[in-house]
């Protein structure tokens, strides 16, 4: 707290000191009230809901309801199952990241035209609009036109109907499509860390007579090992709190097969109608995320 | 990787490149492809395209309620662009600028509400939209919107008003302007085109927003476009060439502005966003 502005140690302009000393305030201020109205306000609110009875058909006021949500919740084994299917669809999503994003930095770090173009273009499925690809991937998948759904066919994985249609097939397929949407995002942080390994080491394991595997494993690897396990955990928590991709495409079908806690949250708001019982998963969503990223960041401090 | 270069080699993996981003971005160019292709061309599946028709593109704008979204979309995304900017540049200059008590924490409390998934807050503001009286309004979209762009938009603009040697601003409140008259004459045009970068980048994510639309939204006047092309999905009889071209005009100012924008986008995006 040297000085609250740029000038306040001038001598003789006392008058605007206290001018000087809000201002700062005032001009983060419209920030703070917007990040507060729309992030920690509805959380704590959700906390607060989620100990309402609320169910519109049978308990159309909020009432108090203590833990009662909570202990309906232990009980849902639906909800358990699209708890265990989330957690698959995370690690799912996150390996189908790292799959296809390490090769592909590898192949971008590289200082020539072709891989200067791509690097550019490579960001789009990122950017891209959730609706978009969706519709896009629909597209591509349906059983009447959809190119990619003739490749399946040839290579015996889909039958005549979409693999959308089949519970297995239509999960496995759009964790794919989960993971190839966010992999753009860890490439480009791969490269970061790429670029920032210092040159003297490839030489060092060159002189040292290291094939190129070697040097990967020893040099690279190592090197980006920590950006890999960060960006990871962030998209991770993406893919924890999915929802329009997988509702887009199969609306959670076929049979609750891609029902992840997303869309459970949904439709215990808009299908069930219990506001309060949605807020609970949240809760639940939140604590458990919290506890994940805690233990991997643990995890990670212990083998550093 | 391999610095000293070996031509062939490298030629080589220029190829596996090529081949592998364009796998990479082949469903998004299927979109595209698709929106200009007679509907009897995408329905014979051929790989080839016959002929370039704009006809989807022409049924779709005949559609009052496609019309509607658009306008829509169009005021939300604009409205959102021009509040994130007026909100986000005087907050990244004050934390860039002064040192005071409780700067740290506002700033994390800006930053960390890109961390926080739409998904997550979804069912409160739900409720509290609702009690409200504000469902089915764009008021509400709005507001809700400015979370999008404003936490990466307040981290950009910081960076690059750190970057303003503040003797210039120093200079001019000598000749007698004062903080703000510094701020406005001397600083906010040198990061102009970081301010543009910021609210395209607010109105893209925007203009694309599914979940909340979704969430608070339901009658067709106040539809945004991605809303209206479920609409046009969602009946039995529909054509693959029209959804496409919806497809495109939600995803067409996304590729030209982050095309234009993309140095600025890609260091904020390394550098602390992460909003998909």
């Amino acid at each position: 707290m040297v000085s609250s502005s740029l000038l306040a140690a001038q001598p003789g302009r006392r008058k605007t000191m206290t001018a000087d000393r809000i201002l700062p305030y005032v001009l983060i201020a419209p920030a703070v009230i917007v990040a507060t109205i729309i992030a920690v306000i509805p959380l704590i609110y959700d906390v607060w809901l989620s100990l309402q009875d609320w169910y519109l058909l049978r308990q159309p006021t909020p009432v108090w309801g203590g833990l009662k949500n909570f202990r309906t919740l232990i009980y849902d084994v639906s909800l358990w199952s699209a708890f265990w299917r989330t957690w698959v669809w995370t690690l799912g999503t996150v390996a189908v990241e790292i799959v296809l994003a390490l090769p592909i930095a590898l192949l971008l770090n590289r200082d020539t035209l072709v891989a200067r173009v791509a690097s550019a273009l490579i960001l789009l499925p990122w950017v891209m609009p959730f609706i978009v690809l969706g519709y896009g991937w629909q597209f591509l998948l349906d059983s009447q036109v959809g190119t990619v759904h003739f490749m399946l066919r040839a290579l015996g994985i889909a039958g005549d109907s979409s693999v959308l249609n089949d519970p297995t097939l239509a999960f496995t397929v759009i964790i794919f499509i989960s993971g190839w949407k966010g992999t753009p995002f860890l490439v480009l942080a791969l490269i970061a860390a790429m670029k920032a390994i210092p040159d003297e080491l490839y030489e060092a394991a060159e002189v040292d007579g290291a094939s190129a595997v070697t040097r990967f494993m020893h040099v690279t690897l190592p090197a980006i090992q920590n950006t890999m396990l960060i960006i990871a955990l962030v998209l991770g928590i993406l893919a924890f709190y999915s929802f329009d991709l997988a509702w887009i495409m199969t609306k959670g079908g076929p049979q609750s097969a891609t029902t992840i806690l997303g869309i459970k949250m949904y439709n215990a708001i808009f299908n069930d109608l219990r506001p309060a019982y949605a807020a609970a998963i949240s809760v639940v969503m939140l604590v458990v995320l919290a506890i994940a990223s805690a233990l991997s960041l643990r995890l990670r401090r212990a083998e550093a | 990787m391999s610095r000293r270069a070996n031509p062939r080699h490298e030629a080589f993996l220029d190829w596996v490149t090529a081949i592998a981003v364009f796998l990479l971005l082949s469903p998004i160019a299927w979109v595209f492809l698709a929106s200009v292709r007679p509907d009897r061309d995408i329905m014979s599946a051929s790989l080839v395209p016959t002929s370039v028709t704009f006809v989807h593109f022409l049924s779709l704008f005949q559609r009052t309620d496609f019309m509607i979204a658009l306008a829509n979309s169009l005021v939300v995304g604009i409205v959102v662009a021009l509040l994130t900017v007026a909100i986000a540049v005087p907050a990244s200059y004050s934390i860039s600028r002064f040192r005071y008590v409780g700067r740290d924490v506002m700033a994390a409390l800006i930053l960390g509400t890109q961390m926080l998934p739409g998904v997550a807050v979804m069912v409160p503001i739900v409720v509290i939209v609702r009690s409200l009286g504000l469902t089915n309004t764009l008021t509400a979209l709005i507001f809700i919107h400015l979370a999008l762009g404003l936490p990466i938009a307040v981290w950009m603009l910081r960076g690059y008003i750190d970057s303003v040697p503040r003797e210039l601003e120093e200079a001019a409140m000598i000749d007698g302007t004062g903080q703000i008259g510094a701020m406005l004459r001397i600083t906010f045009p040198l990061i102009r085109p970081a301010v543009v970068a910021v609210g395209t980048f607010a109105f893209v994510l925007s203009w694309g927003e599914y979940l909340m639309a979704l969430a608070l939204i339901s009658k067709t006047e106040v539809k945004t476009l991605p809303l209206a092309l479920q609409t046009l999905f969602d009946p039995y009889s529909f054509s693959w060439g029209e959804v496409m071209a919806g497809g495109v005009v939600i995803a067409l100012p996304t590729i030209v502005l982050f095309l234009m924008f993309r140095n600025q986008l890609v260091g904020g995006l390394t550098s602390g966003g992460v909003k998909g």
